[in-house]
C-alpha cells in the first residue's frame, strides 16, 4: 500500500500552526514514513495534483481564498481543518464585527480598493469539512492524534467539553475563584487546560462547546465581577462569528 | 440507610495524644506505609498528597478540591498496552503499596463507601478493587462550612464506619477513638512504652449545619419519584452552563471513557481511560452522532437522579454524601440543596393540592 499523500495550505492566518509541525522536530523523520507530503508550501517547492489529505489552515477572507479552497476540496480525499482561523474564523473573524468599508480604510487606507476582502468565514462556510484540530496555535499532540487515525483509516476522536474538565482531572485551584477572568467553562478543552494550569487564564482559544448556554455564560461571568460588555467582547476574541448577541 | 451515629463514639475505647504525640504518630504511620493526608494546595484549598513531613498536613480542612476518589480511580490512568502487529496486548501492573489515609472527613469515606458498591455491582471494576485493597483509613471530624450538608443526607460528622481511628480536636491535641482491630493494632504498636491517657471524658458535641435540605433523608427518594417533569430543571438549565465541574468533583461519579492512541510507527498503543461525566455534551451521543440528553435541563435531572433515585433503588443508600463540592465549585453558582429544595417545595405543593 503506497503512503498517503498529505498537503498542507494556508488561507488567512498567521501560519503558526504550519510552523508548529515544523517544530515537531523528532518526530519529523516518523512522519515521513507514514505519509509522504506532497505540497506544503512554508517547507517545500513541490506541487501535487491530488491529495489523499488536506490540511487547511486560516481562515476564508478574500474572493481568491473561496476560489482557492473549492480548488483544493475538489482535488482531496480528506480535508481537515487546522486551527483556530480555519474552525471558525479564529482571531480573524473580529473583522466581522465591525463595518467593513471601515475595516479597509483602517488596514489598507487609500489602497483599499486594491484589495478584496470579504467578511471571514470559516473553512466549512464554503466546504465540506471532515474533521477539525482546533487552538491557536495547534495543539501538536492532538495534530498528531489526527493524522495517525486518518492513516489508519479510523475517525480521530475530538473533544466537546469544556476546559475546566482537564483543570479539574488536574486538581487545579479554579482560576475564576481567585477573581481572574476565565472561559474554562464554555470552551473546548483538548489543550490539557496549559493556561489555567500555568497562572493564566483560558481565552477560549479552541472556540466554544456546542449546545452552548451564552446568556447563562454571561450571567456566569457578571457573578465573577466582569461586566456584560467584558464578558461578550472576550469571548468574541476567537468566536467572533459564534456568538450571537 | 444508616442511623445517626453519636453514640459509637461513647463505647469506644480512646486516647488522648497532644500535639507532639500526633507528630510522632504521623512519623510511625510513615514507617509502616505511604500516608496521604490533607495538604494545603494553591492559594486557599486542599488536596490529599502524599506526606512528606508531617508538618504538612493540615488538620482543620473544609474539604479538598478532590475527593479520595482519585487514589483508587485515577483521573487517567494507561489500562493496557497493546502491539497489533504481534496480536499481543499487557494489562498495567498495578502496585500494591500499603496505603494510610490519614485525617478524613465521614462523608470522604461514605464516598468511597458508595464507590465500593458501584465497582461491584456487574462485572467487579479490577483496577478500583486492586487499588483498594491494604487501604486503611484513619478518620477526623470537622466544622460545617456554608457548603457541607452532609447531616441531611443521613452522614454524620462522626459517623466512623469503615475508618479504624478517628481524631476528634480537643484542647491542644486530639481524642483518639479506636474503631476496629486493625486501629487497636497500629495504637498498641505506636504505643509501645508510650503513656496515652486514655481517661478523658468525650461528649459529641451537636454541630450547625448551616445548609438544610428540608426533608429528612429517608423522604428524598420518594419525593424523586415524582419529580421526573419539574420545571426545576429547566430553570437550572437556565444559569448552568455544562462544564461538569461538578461531575469531575463529586465523590461518588465514576462515569468515565476510554481512548486508544497508538505510537507514530502506527502499530504499538496503549488503552487509556479518564474521568467523563453526564453533564458534558458527549457522555449521551451515540452511532450516528444522535444526544439522547442534548439539553443541558436532562442532564442535571439525569445527574441528580442517579444521586438519589437511580443507584439509591439499588443499593438503598443515598449517592450524594453531602461534601458539598459540586456548589462550592460551581462557576455559576449553581446549589444542589437549593435544586432539592426547590423540588421538594413542588413536591409538597402538589400533595397539597391533591389533598384538597
Amino acid at each position: 500500500m503506497s503512503k498517503p499523500k498529505v498537503a498542507f495550505f494556508d488561507f488567512t492566518s498567521c501560519e503558526g500552526c504550519q510552523l508548529n509541525k515544523l517544530n515537531l522536530e523528532n518526530d519529523l523523520l516518523s512522519i515521513l514514513e507514514l505519509v509522504d507530503i506532497v505540497e506544503f508550501r512554508e517547507a517545500m517547492d513541490d506541487k501535487a495534483d491530488e491529495y489523499d489529505i488536506a490540511f487547511i489552515e486560516g481562515s476564508i477572507s478574500t474572493p481568491t481564498c473561496v476560489e482557492r479552497i473549492h480548488d483544493i476540496r475538489r482535488r482531496t480525499k480528506i480535508l481537515v481543518a487546522l486551527g483556530a482561523c480555519a474552525v471558525n474564523g479564529g482571531i480573524n473573524a473580529m473583522k466581522n464585527l465591525y463595518p467593513a468599508d471601515w475595516v479597509k480604510e483602517e488596514v489598507y487606507g487609500e489602497d483599499k480598493y486594491l484589495f478584496p476582502s470579504i467578511p471571514v468565514q470559516p473553512v466549512s462556510a464554503l466546504v465540506k469539512v471532515d474533521y477539525e484540530i482546533r487552538g491557536c496555535p495547534m495543539s501538536t499532540p492532538e495534530f498528531l492524534h489526527v493524522l495517525k487515525s486518518l492513516v489508519l483509516g479510523r475517525k480521530p476522536e475530538s473533544f466537546d467539553y469544556a476546559v475546566c474538565v482537564e483543570c479539574k482531572l488536574k486538581e487545579n485551584e479554579c482560576v475564576l475563584d481567585k477573581g481572574m477572568f476565565c472561559l474554562g467553562p464554555i470552551s473546548r478543552a483538548g489543550c490539557d487546560a496549559i493556561c489555567p494550569s500555568n497562572g493564566q487564564y483560558c481565552t477560549g482559544c479552541r472556540g466554544l462547546v456546542s449546545n452552548i448556554n451564552e446568556n447563562g455564560a454571561v450571567d456566569m461571568l457578571k457573578q465573577h465581577g466582569f461586566s456584560e460588555k467584558e464578558a461578550l467582547n472576550r469571548m468574541r476574541l476567537y468566536c467572533a462569528n459564534d456568538i450571537e448577541n | 440507610m444508616y442511623y445517626d451515629s453519636n453514640t459509637g463514639l461513647n463505647k469506644m475505647k480512646r486516647y488522648y495524644f497532644d500535639q507532639p504525640t500526633t507528630d510522632k504518630f504521623v512519623e510511625f504511620l510513615m514507617t509502616q506505609a505511604e500516608v496521604i493526608a490533607p495538604q494545603k494546595k494553591g492559594d486557599a484549598s486542599y488536596s490529599y498528597e502524599v506526606v512528606t513531613s508531617g508538618k504538612d498536613i493540615v488538620y482543620d480542612y473544609p474539604r479538598t478540591i478532590q475527593p479520595l476518589k482519585k487514589y483508587f480511580l485515577p483521573p487517567r490512568e494507561t489500562l493496557l498496552s497493546f502491539d497489533s502487529k504481534n496480536n499481543e496486548f499487557k494489562k498495567t501492573d498495578i502496585a500494591l503499596n500499603n496505603r494510610i489515609f490519614f485525617a478524613i472527613h465521614s462523608y470522604e469515606m461514605q464516598g468511597i463507601k458508595r464507590l465500593d458498591y458501584s465497582f461491584t455491582q456487574g462485572n467487579p471494576e479490577f483496577n478500583y478493587l486492586q487499588r483498594r485493597e491494604n487501604s486503611i483509613f484513619i478518620g477526623i471530624s470537622f466544622n460545617p462550612d456554608k457548603w457541607h450538608f452532609t447531616k441531611s443526607v443521613g452522614i454524620s460528622i462522626e459517623e466512623v464506619e469503615r475508618f479504624s481511628l478517628y481524631f476528634e480536636p480537643v484542647d491542644n491535641g486530639f481524642l483518639v477513638f479506636e474503631v476496629d482491630d486493625t486501629g487497636k493494632e497500629l495504637i498498641s504498636k505506636f504505643g509501645n512504652g508510650l503513656s496515652l491517657d486514655a481517661s478523658m471524658d468525650f461528649e459529641v458535641r451537636e454541630k450547625e449545619f448551616k445548609t438544610k435540605i428540608k426533608y429528612h433523608y429517608n423522604r428524598l427518594p420518594q419525593v424523586f419519584e415524582h419529580v421526573y417533569n419539574s420545571k426545576v430543571w429547566s430553570d437550572i438549565a437556565q444559569k448552568c452552563v455544562g462544564c461538569g465541574t461538578c461531575n469531575l468533583l463529586c465523590p461518588t461519579c465514576y462515569c468515565f471513557d476510554v481512548r486508544d492512541e497508538v505510537e507514530l510507527e502506527i502499530s504499538k498503543g496503549k488503552r487509556e481511560r479518564f474521568w467523563d461525566g453526564c453533564m458534558l455534551n458527549e457522555f449521551a451521543e451515540v452511532a450516528g452522532g444522535e444526544n439522547f440528553r442534548e439539553k443541558l435541563s436532562s442532564r442535571t435531572r439525569h445527574r441528580l437522579h442517579r444521586k438519589f433515585k437511580y443507584i439509591t433503588d439499588h443499593s438503598g443508600e443515598l449517592h450524594c454524601v453531602g461534601c458539598g463540592r459540586c456548589t462550592k465549585y460551581c462557576p455559576a453558582n449553581i446549589s444542589i440543596v437549593e435544586i432539592i429544595n426547590n423540588l421538594i417545595e413542588e413536591y409538597s405543593d402538589h400533595q397539597k393540592e391533591q389533598i384538597i
